[in-house]
């Protein structure tokens, strides 16, 4: 539990926030916390790697049977407010489990590759097989840096150059050829 | 120097030094340029993450080399039976696996010089990315016994059927079905019929390591599964190039 | 011994028969010509008596050996110029030829390269690009591709297709060199002039199969009682109703062409021919020569009077 408070104040210092962390939601007999990995970068862009850290708790006193708990991602930009495809973010979708005991928990690791700079908000969902319980963890908020992904000067030259090289090697090679 | 190595050198003069062979390698690199031009050049492909543009390259250099290599090996044969100069060849004092040997080594060689020249490629559009040198790797590990698998394709088929165009024809309807799944859309991949597909396809497996590795930053290692199915199409492409070759007659 | 020794041929392609019977040999130090139409099956001929091609029925030596069970040592002692003489347009003929030695596994030695290209005169282009060199001197180069490894028989088709007259008779000079030394030669053209310049024997094939062989006097002489003289005339002949003593009647361009029957007398079929309204201007006896047997032989189908 200290080791958890360590991560979730570490994490304030970052520029992804975890709002209520500290509280966990709960619906039903399920409970959700988050945080962020401490191996996060302090200021994630493009192309970085983030984790977020789930620990899903049966707080009630019968087992949860069917347990699927999963991860969405959603754009808070204004004007640009969206669900994010998580197909290039992670490969990491869903955690499965057949029965949840009373008071067993869940640690689950979320890592996702950030794709686009923007402002956005995670949330871990969890629900029960038969429908009667849906719980979700607090939002975790986190801006994604813009880095530039392809640079044009460094593509121009190549693209240019590349050809033209192989060109002056042929021209050279028939004119050695020819001066025999 | 042995037979086989002459060969091989004189196969990858005829790339590098013959017009033809030019005309081939500069059409690669058109392509290369064009793809990576667009990045900086489209607002759309400039969004994209440099992972994705890396692993979208290495997919683009092993298709084009494929078919690059489909036509030096059909050429190697066919175009030179339809030349006629593949009689003088077949008249030399060394067995014909040793020829053919060499043929399948300018086909390596050929392929060394298209993996050389889409390094600066990959470096220009990923040099600021992440997994840049498991991508260059991953193309060298697994693009190369797939580019081999259509040039020794084409090699069997310039050694089997009578003409150059029929060969180039069959060649590239073969790629083209190999290479369909990266145009058909994810359903069609997750049918039944498109996961036996997958399954079997060289191609398709050495896009998905590249897509595993590159993208979702797993280890090159756990790639083995794609290696072995490229490997295994090579080894059942080489055999057929060399029964073809045994009974090529003039 | 023969360097060169087929009997009774036969090779099928794609289930057609294409040689059906087709005999004929080389010995050391003599020039034999291959002839025969187009189609006739020359080119398969040589490309099964080298092995390219399996042979359904038949004997091959060369050499003494079976191309089929000795490639190898056949290939070290023989020299090919194949009716499609294709070459590496990006080499030079220097380094055409050196790579061919290479492949005989022979020196490329500057000097060996030299001499071959010093015989058929290429000497002074032996750096420029193949693909700068006109027909001619392809085929030169082609010929001196055949003459690396000093082979004991060469195996030339149409040797020299695209040469000029001077290029022709350098040719035919150093093909009259190498069989003085003991080279023999089995050379295939459709040029009968070559043939009679620089051969001692000939060939015949026609369908497949061999119509005719033997010196070129004694095949002359056989075709003696097929007389053939060529008209030409002022006007079209008025009919090509059956003449007696004329065996077969055919165009060829401007003039005819009038075979006579054996023993038939050329005074009494002009008389006849004049009668018809032909309006003969001259007349050229044709009777002797090897183009003469050579088209009594392998004839293309003709206007047969009626």
């Amino acid at each position: 539990m200290r080791r958890n408070l360590a991560r979730f104040a570490a994490a304030s210092a970052m520029a992804i926030t975890v709002l209520a962390a500290s509280c966990p939601s709960a619906a039903g007999d399920l409970s959700i916390a988050i945080a962020p990995s401490v191996d996060n970068p302090a200021d994630p862009q493009m192309g970085d790697h983030l984790v977020f850290e789930t620990r899903l708790t049966n707080t009630g006193a019968t087992p949860v049977l069917g347990v699927i708990s999963w991860l969405s991602i959603v754009r808070v930009d204004p004007g640009q407010e969206a669900p994010i495809g998580l197909e290039d973010w992670s490969a990491e979708k869903a955690v499965t489990r057949a029965s949840l005991a009373p008071g067993e928990t869940i640690a689950t690791d979320w890592p996702m590759r950030l794709i686009q700079d923007g402002h956005y908000r995670a949330v871990v969902s969890a629900a029960s097989r038969d429908g009667t319980i849906l719980a979700a963890s607090p939002f975790a908020d986190f801006t994604v840096r813009v880095k530039p992904v392809v640079q044009s000067a460094r593509v121009i030259p190549v693209a240019a150059g590349v050809p033209l090289l192989l060109m002056l090697l042929f021209f050279m090679r028939r004119r050695a050829s020819s001066s025999r | 120097m042995t037979p086989a190595t002459l060969i091989a050198r004189k196969e990858a003069g005829e790339l590098l030094f013959s017009l033809r062979g030019l005309a081939w390698l500069l059409a690669l690199c058109a392509a290369l340029s064009s793809f990576t031009l667009l990045l900086v050049g489209s607002t759309e492909l400039s969004l994209l993450d440099n992972a994705q543009v890396v692993c979208d390259m290495a997919g683009l250099i092993t298709v084009l080399a494929s078919l690059l290599a489909l036509i030096v090996g059909i050429d190697a044969t066919a175009g030179e039976r339809e030349r006629g100069s593949l009689v003088p060849l077949l008249l030399i004092p060394t067995p014909r696996r040793m020829i053919l040997l060499g043929k399948l080594g300018g086909i390596l060689i050929a392929w060394i010089a298209m993996f050389l020249l889409s390094i600066p490629y990959l470096w220009a559009v990923g040099s600021t990315g992440q997994n840049l040198a498991e991508g260059v790797a991953l193309v060298a590990i697994l693009g190369t016994p797939v580019v081999l698998t259509f040039g020794f394709l084409g090699m069997a088929l310039g050694s089997w059927m009578p003409s150059a165009r029929a060969c180039l024809m069959t060649g590239m309807i073969a790629l083209a079905v190999s290479a369909s799944p990266l145009v058909i859309g994810p359903s069609l991949r997750q049918s039944a019929i498109g996961r036996i597909f997958d399954a079997i396809n060289p191609l398709s497996g050495t896009v998905n390591a590249y897509d595993a590795v590159i993208i979702d930053g797993k280890p090159i290692i756990a790639q083995w599964p794609g290696l072995v199915l490229a490997l295994a199409w090579l080894a059942i492409v080489l055999a057929s190039a060399v029964a073809a070759f045994d009974r090529l007659s003039r | 011994m023969d360097l060169l020794d087929v009997n009774n041929l036969a090779v099928r392609i794609a289930d057609k028969p294409i040689l059906t019977d087709v005999s004929l040999s080389v010995s050391a130090g003599e020039i034999v010509g291959l002839l025969g139409p187009n189609g006739a099956g020359k080119s398969t001929t040589i490309a099964a008596m080298l092995g390219l091609l399996p042979r359904q029925q038949g004997t091959v030596a060369v050499l003494g050996q079976d191309p089929a069970r000795a490639p190898f040592t056949i290939y070290r002692n023989i020299g090919v110029l194949p009716e499609q003489n294709g070459l590496y347009d990006w080499m030079s003929g220097e380094d055409y030829l050196a790579f061919f030695a290479a492949l005989h596994g022979l020196s490329p030695e500057s000097a060996m390269i030299a001499a071959r290209l010093g015989a058929v005169g290429l000497s002074p282009r032996r750096g420029q690009r193949i693909g700068t060199y006109s027909r001619g001197m392809r085929q030169r180069l082609g010929l001196a591709r055949a003459l690396i490894g000093a082979p004991r028989l060469l195996v030339l088709d149409e040797p020299t297709n695209g040469l000029d007259p001077r290029g022709r008779h350098e040719v035919h000079a150093l093909l009259r060199d190498l069989a003085a030394q003991g080279t023999g030669i089995l050379m295939c053209t459709h040029l009968l002039d070559d043939v009679e310049r620089l051969c001692r024997r000939v060939v015949v094939i026609a369908d497949g199969r061999t119509r005719a062989e033997g010196t070129i006097p004694d095949l002359v002489a056989r075709s003696e009682g097929a007389s053939r003289y060529r008209l030409r005339l002022a006007a079209p002949p008025p009919s090509l109703a059956a003449v007696r003593g004329v065996g077969r009647i055919r165009q060829e361009g401007e003039t005819w062409m009038i075979e006579l029957e054996p023993g038939a007398a050329a005074e009494t079929v002009w008389p006849e021919l004049f009668g018809r309204g032909w309006k003969i201007v001259e007349i050229r006896d044709e009777g002797r020569g090897l183009e003469s047997f050579y088209l009594s032989l392998t004839g293309l189908p003709e206007r047969k009077a009626a």
